[in-house]
């Protein structure tokens, strides 16, 4: 009768797998086991496993520290197994199943696979973090209101670009750490596409401020989309690096993005003062080649801002 | 030899003058010592004084005159504070306050009499260009004194009557009556620029506030400021209004490292004080004309809009007084001039004063790739209707020539 024997970690992760055509299996310390585990808490000639023709049957060796059911007080001696069941010997755990053990249905891949394959292309990958190295640069040329060398711009773009490689290298070492597989170079390539499309929502954003005026109704629309982009983000991020079902990844990525912008805004409010003396207007401003609305005449303006008397005062009301 | 007794001489013919001016001013003091007070602000809960001043008896019943200023505390709290006046011979005893001009920063206060008392008379004429003038004070809670000095006619380009007068007036002096030499009241200290240059205002508005207050007096103290805010800025603003508007550039060229800026601004040289956190009556108006040397049109408009991001109100104001802004922007192109421009308009309430507001404007030009020109004005304490004619003449005033 075949039997597999799995060592696995605390944490049933697999260390390693086995496939024995015996009747008799020995587990212990000692090297003339068939399975050598290197665990000071076990003994040299630990446990056997033995066939009876119907069963596998646990037999201790009467071994110091015992074998129980997986992390139970139940003594595994004399047990009869069934597929999957965990044997704890000392500290270390052994998974037993049969050949007719059922495993999940496979996993097709995910039609985003390929879109993952592009951007971890070495080419593509280095293109995506040139473009984002070059905008860091240029936005800090852009708001320097004094001189700058090309060297000067360097280093705000190089530290930005590091700084923001964190997160994927972050995430890499996560999987590591929990076993699964690393590819860094799929996480770095997601992560940089998503850090250069969140640079166009900001244009879009910029140039919607800067065409609309303040009773625009739909101006908190433009917030979703970087929203929605970090979501997709973090959602690419849980799809590379963890297997997890459909829904745990909506649910992880969702907590993340909930966790990114709901941080933030807290922090915004508690920086806010009781009372701000000084206006808080929008101040956009594009050159005039991203402009395309002809504009509302004078009288039109002054009639807009007669509104905000009534307002201002009405707050007043609201306090005492 | 000769220039040397030249110098001789003026100064002896100044140490008499001096000695002279003394004496006249040590008669002056003892005459009028028992109208004089010092004015006190005394906190209720900690019992101590947070402001003094000089105030002055103007009736035989009991009506003292102040500056606004000496008890502005009181006036826009009533509950935490008291007044009190100490007078010549160290007596001390409770004031009310009775009406008030935040304008031209007076006040009235009364104490209670037993039977008639000496007062200060005020003079019905205006005193002469260099005309000696006598201020009496209690500065620095050092006792009264009496400072002679020189009527100097009014203050220049001053929209609110103010007298120059050359002498030294200090903080503790404020309220204090200036006399002439027959011992009439020309004017009651109120500010100083130091070096010697004091101002007074004028006594007319003295005895127009002691008449309107004896034909009725204030019901409310917090109304009639509201009121003579809203008339003052009414008054100021159609006179702003009703002349004829030249906007020119100074040529106060500023070098900036990238982009090159001319200035041109005028503000109003006063303000209304209303309490050591709170100012108003005031208008500023800015433009400021930038242009790129050697830079991309993208560039030009990043700095740009950083010009553009931080204006702020020029009076000080605090949470208990005015609301937060709220505000306007909308880009606007009008038909008959060409410049097309970004414009945003704030406004804030004044929560004790209805009716007035803070208004903020500010509007950029962006129909220009290397050019700009950004028109800026702020009014403080204004009433809507006046505050929004002002806004359309000076957005349409605005304009690429």
């Amino acid at each position: 009768m075949e039997i597999i024997i799995e060592e696995i970690s605390r944490a049933h992760k697999l260390l390693g797998r086995h496939k024995f055509l015996k009747q008799n299996v020995s587990i212990g310390r000692g090297y003339q086991n068939d399975i050598i585990v290197t665990d000071p808490h076990v003994c040299a000639e630990h446990l056997h496993l033995n066939f009876d023709g119907e069963h596998w049957i646990v037999s201790d060796q009467d071994s110091i520290n015992g074998s129980y059911l997986d992390d139970s007080k139940i003594n595994a001696d004399q047990h009869i197994i069934k597929s999957g069941d965990i044997l704890t010997l000392g500290k270390s755990q052994v998974r037993i199943v049969f050949p007719n053990h059922p495993v999940e249905a496979s996993v097709s891949f995910s039609p985003f696979e390929n879109l993952i394959n592009i951007a971890r292309n070495p080419l593509v990958l280095a293109a995506s973090i040139a473009l984002f190295a070059i905008i860091t640069g240029w936005i800090f040329y852009l708001n320097n209101p004094l001189k700058v060398t090309f060297t000067q711009l360097l280093v705000p773009a190089i530290s930005m670009t590091l700084l923001f490689a964190v997160w994927p290298g972050a995430i890499a070492v996560i999987s590591l750490l929990t076993k699964h597989d690393t590819r860094v170079m799929s996480q770095l390539g997601v992560c940089f596409a998503f850090f250069n499309l969140m640079w166009i929502s900001d244009v879009i954003e910029r140039f919607v401020h800067f065409n609309t005026s303040a009773s625009f109704p739909f101006i908190w629309l433009l917030a979703l989309i970087p929203i929605g982009l970090a979501f997709c983000l973090f959602w690419f991020n849980c799809n590379i690096g963890f297997h997890m079902s459909e829904r745990r990844r909506i649910v992880v990525a969702s907590c993340l993005t909930v966790l990114l912008f709901g941080g933030s805004f807290l922090i915004q409010l508690s920086k806010k003062p009781e009372f701000n003396p000084r206006p808080k207007y929008d101040a956009t401003l594009m050159t005039p080649a991203f402009m395309i609305v002809s504009g509302n005449s004078i009288e039109e303006f002054v009639e807009d801002s007669s509104k905000l008397f009534e307002k201002s005062a009405k707050t007043i009301k609201k306090r005492n | 030899m000769k220039g040397f007794i030249t110098l001789l001489l003026l100064g002896l013919s100044s140490l008499t003058n001096l000695s002279y001016a003394t004496e006249q001013a040590e008669e002056i003091f003892k005459k009028l010592a028992p109208s004089l007070y010092q004015i006190r602000l005394i906190d209720h809960a900690s019992g101590e004084k947070s402001s003094i001043g000089s105030g002055f008896q103007i009736s035989s019943d009991g009506l003292i005159a102040t500056n606004y200023h000496v008890i502005s505390g009181y006036a826009r709290h009533p509950k935490k504070y008291k007044i009190e006046f100490l007078d010549h011979q160290g007596n001390k005893g409770l004031l009310t306050l009775q009406s008030v001009d935040v304008i031209n920063d007076l006040a009235l206060l009364k104490r209670s009499t037993e039977g008639d008392m000496p007062f200060f008379s005020i003079a019905n004429k205006v005193p002469i260009k260099g005309e000696e003038l006598f201020s009496l004070g209690n500065p620095h809670d050092l006792g009264m004194i009496v400072v002679p000095g020189t009527y100097n006619g009014l203050k220049k380009e001053s929209f609110n009557d103010k007298i120059h007068f050359t002498g030294s007036v200090n903080s503790g002096m404020s309220g204090g009556p200036v006399v002439n030499k027959d011992t009439e009241v020309v004017g009651i200290n109120v500010a100083t620029s130091g070096n010697q240059i004091g101002f007074l205002v004028p006594h007319d508005k003295l005895v127009a506030l002691f008449n309107s207050y004896q034909v009725s007096p204030p019901e409310s103290i917090e109304r009639q400021m509201a009121e003579q805010l809203s008339f003052n800025q009414d008054k100021l603003i159609s006179t702003i209004l009703n002349s004829d508007w030249h906007l020119k550039h100074s040529n106060a060229d500023k070098e900036d490292a990238l982009v090159l800026a001319a200035v041109a601004n005028c503000s109003l040289d006063e303000n209304t004080y209303l309490s050591s956190r709170f100012f108003t009556g005031f208008i500023e108006m800015e433009f400021r004309y930038m242009q790129a040397k050697e830079l991309s049109d993208t560039k030009f408009y990043s700095l740009y809009e950083q010009h553009i991001k931080r204006a702020g109100p020029a009076n000080k104001a605090s949470k208990d007084d005015v609301t937060e802004y709220q505000c306007h922007h909308d880009i606007v192109a009008p038909i008959n001039n060409g410049m097309k421009r970004k414009s945003i308009f704030c406004t804030r309430a004044y929560k004790d004063f209805p009716k007035l507001y803070d208004v903020l404007y500010l509007g950029a030009s962006i129909d220009k790739n290397n050019q700009a020109l950004v028109s800026h004005f702020t009014i403080a304490g204004v009433k809507q209707d006046s505050a929004m004619d002002f806004t359309q003449k000076f957005m349409e005033s605005v304009s690429w020539k």
